[in-house]
């Protein structure tokens, strides 16, 4: 191997191009991010630069068979209704803006150190809407509090957030020394602690937006389709006659005949059979014209109006990112077919949408009323990619088994904090005591395994092996040192830094696993014990406040919040700022630095 | 798109054929309004050769429908293939016609 290129040999540069084009292709395109990693991971065993062993040395790394354990104990807690029964004891009614940020982020925190956050952020963005309404806030002043919380939350144990799993399973591997469970947790604390006081400091730099589905309540600005079957007694009158023009609550915007001819809604147009008429106004009154005028929601056309299946629901659901839909328009897609929905209103927040619902090009965030089926299977896979139900969360009944999976959870958390069993084996115990004593049944444990994340955890830590095994890691170190010096502080600060900044645009794990080698090799070439290096970087991976793309939770609050990509900028560049700051200040109080031996 | 009509019995009788699409539909309007000069005498629409009827087309029919209903005048439509039938169904008009 003679090549060698700016100090890197040509190993080393198959794996930057790769890990580069990897991040292109999952910032650029719908790709599952699973395969993308497959790829990535299939590129480096292929060409040479990772043996077979090392190449499938994520799926056998002990932390992400704990991350996919943990998914079962999670599931056990949430079908027993723990987080229902915290929610509902914890909110309360506090009196100002400061006061319920503390009631809101502190709960959520603590469920997220042991919860999956995306988990805990699920269940509460509907609890916290309601709660904003009944606080006369915002919930755009709530729904980024709630978000950041449980991030910050993750951190504060190993088991909170998969990069501290991440990180800690290749430490154990380095040193041969387990870290404990609560390794983070004053760290985690104290920078919790500065994240509530800041978000309450600037509490003015969140927004005031209406929340996206109050629009389908009380406003104007959202249009409503609405279809004529073929038996309504008003066919053959004009628009006028049938009392269909000017409507309580809104207005006709245009009649789309059956033969796609756009008549003019000048009250003089003749209603037929299969027409679509396009309203704008308050939503909730113009669709009492389905009652009044016999009209329905439908995506295709109806001959009489018992086709329609009365128990059929509204439900309001928000566009993810990454959603197949962004970028159609309904109309020119399956969706509707395919799950048996209809589009009945579109709302981006607080824009006017001066076309019809089905010809919305759709956008991440949007905020779509669906007509739906009554037996509607919102969590699959394939719809929940797509969509997530405001709805969502089944509310399960809070019993004897809520006592026992608390138990269980607790217990497994002691166990390992106290070094008792290792939190691998504890993992499993716990997952075998949650089916044991039925806090979820197997389907329940197997449907929550999420074996996309699990892959991509798997193939992160193998990109890890990659950039250390070839010496990228060792170079950017000694890069850092140059430019750093050899202060261990600014180096820590430096590393962390840019972990903070990477992990808006790249999976917190990722970069756990990638920044993993680099911050390990910096201590040691500064000639000090990494464990304090890496306490930082496991904070600073899961600091990602500043785009709705950082993090999952981001993504769920997003739509909800009615929040524009910006939202998130002004606040959460100081965040990351503030914590990362923060950070270094209790990492170093708490594990000072200690010489290498 | 092609209309044809004639004098008969002392009412009218049309022949509509072709493909009435919204193309031609201004055009089919204008040589309707010949019919609705007429509309309190019998007045006979052939459709047999109709292949198709856009929305446009539809509500000139209908508008010589009420025409007739007010003059006390007659409007059937004769012959209807299945084709224009599914529209009329669909629309909810074939309540609104005689047929033969």
């Amino acid at each position: 191997m003679d090549f060698v290129f700016s100090g890197f040999n040509l190993y080393a540069w198959i794996t930057i191009l790769t890990v580069l084009s990897m991040f292109t292709v999952l910032l650029l395109t719908k790709l599952r991010a699973d395969l993308v990693f497959l790829g990535a991971i299939a590129i480096l065993f292929v060409t040479g630069v990772l043996n077979a062993k090392e190449a499938f040395s994520g799926f056998s790394s002990t932390s992400v068979v704990i991350i996919g354990v943990l998914f079962v104990v999670v599931a056990g807690l949430t079908h027993t209704g723990v987080l229902q029964w915290i929610v509902k004891h914890l909110l309360g009614q506090p009196e100002s803006y400061s006061k319920a940020v503390i009631r809101l982020m502190l709960p959520v925190a603590g469920l997220s150190s042991f919860l999956s956050n995306t988990t805990v952020v699920a269940l509460f963005v509907g609890i916290v809407k309601m709660w904003s309404k009944k606080l006369g806030v915002s919930p755009s002043k709530l729904l980024i509090p709630l978000s950041y919380a449980s991030g910050m939350g993750g951190v504060c144990t190993l088991i909170g957030t998969p990069p501290n799993l991440i990180i800690s399973g290749l430490y154990a591997e380095q040193t041969g020394v387990a870290m404990n469970v609560l390794t983070t947790t004053i760290p985690g604390l104290f920078c919790l602690f500065i994240g509530v006081l800041s978000i309450i400091a600037m509490r003015n730099l969140l927004p005031d937006r209406k929340a996206p589905e109050s629009a389908f309540e009380s406003t104007s600005e959202y249009t409503v389709e609405l279809l004529v079957p073929s038996d309504n007694p008003n066919i053959g009158m004009t628009i006028n006659e049938a009392g269909l023009n000017n409507v309580r609550g809104g207005n006709l915007i245009e009649v789309v005949h059956y033969d796609e001819f756009v008549g003019p809604a000048d009250g003089d147009e003749i209603l037929m059979g299969g027409d679509r008429l396009i309203y704008s106004g308050q939503i909730d009154e113009i669709l009492d014209l389905k009652k009044t005028h016999g009209l329905v929601n439908a995506d295709h056309y109806v001959f009489t109006l018992s086709e329609i299946d009365k128990n059929r629901q509204l439900r309001t659901a928000y566009v993810t990112f990454g959603s197949s839909l962004i970028g159609k328009a309904i109309g020119n897609t399956n969706f509707e077919k395919d799950y048996g929905l209809v589009l009945v209103a579109v709302a981006r927040s607080g824009k006017r949408i001066e076309q019809s619902p089905r010809e919305v090009v759709i956008q991440a965030g949007d905020t779509l009323l669906l007509d739906c089926p009554p037996k509607l299977k919102i969590d699959t896979s394939s719809l929940a990619s797509k969509l997530h139900f405001f709805d969502s969360d089944q509310v399960p009944n809070i019993g004897k088994k809520t006592l026992i999976s608390t138990t269980i959870m607790i217990a497994m958390v002691v166990l390992s904090a106290l070094n008792i069993i290792p939190l691998l084996q504890c993992a499993f115990l716990a997952a075998i005591a949650m089916l044991v004593f039925q806090c979820c049944n197997v389907d329940q444990a197997m449907k929550s395994i999420n074996w996309e994340i699990l892959m991509v955890f798997a193939g992160s830590v193998v990109l890890g092996v990659a950039i250390q095994k070839t010496g990228i890691a060792e170079r950017l170190a000694f890069g850092i040192l140059d430019v750093c010096g050899d202060n261990p502080i600014v180096v820590m600060t430096a590393i962390c830094f840019v972990g903070t900044f990477i992990t808006e645009f790249i999976s917190n794990t990722a970069a756990g696993a990638m920044f993993f080698p680099i911050m390990y090799q910096a201590a040691e070439k500064l000639g000090y014990e990494p464990f304090p290096f890496l306490v930082a970087l496991m904070v600073s991976v899961s600091s990602s406040f500043a785009t709705p793309i950082g993090s999952p939770t981001h993504m769920l609050v997003y739509g909800p919040g009615g929040y524009r990509f910006s939202d998130f900028m002004r606040i959460g560049l100081l965040m990351n700022l503030i914590i990362l700051a923060a950070n270094i200040f209790i990492v170093n109080i708490i594990y000072p630095l200690t010489p290498l031996h | 798109m092609n209309i044809e009509i004639k004098e008969s019995n002392g009412g009218y009788y049309a022949i509509l054929s072709g493909w009435l699409d919204t193309n031609v539909a201004t055009e089919f309007l204008e040589e309707l309004k010949t019919l609705e000069e007429h509309a309190d005498k019998a007045i006979e629409l052939d459709c047999g050769k109709l292949e198709y009827i856009c929305s446009l087309g539809l509500r000139g029919l209908l508008k010589l429908q009420k025409l007739s209903v007010a003059k006390g005048g007659t409007l059937v439509l004769t012959h209807v293939n299945d084709e224009i039938q599914k529209i009329l169904t669909l629309t909810g008009f074939i309540k609104l016609f005689n047929f033969r």
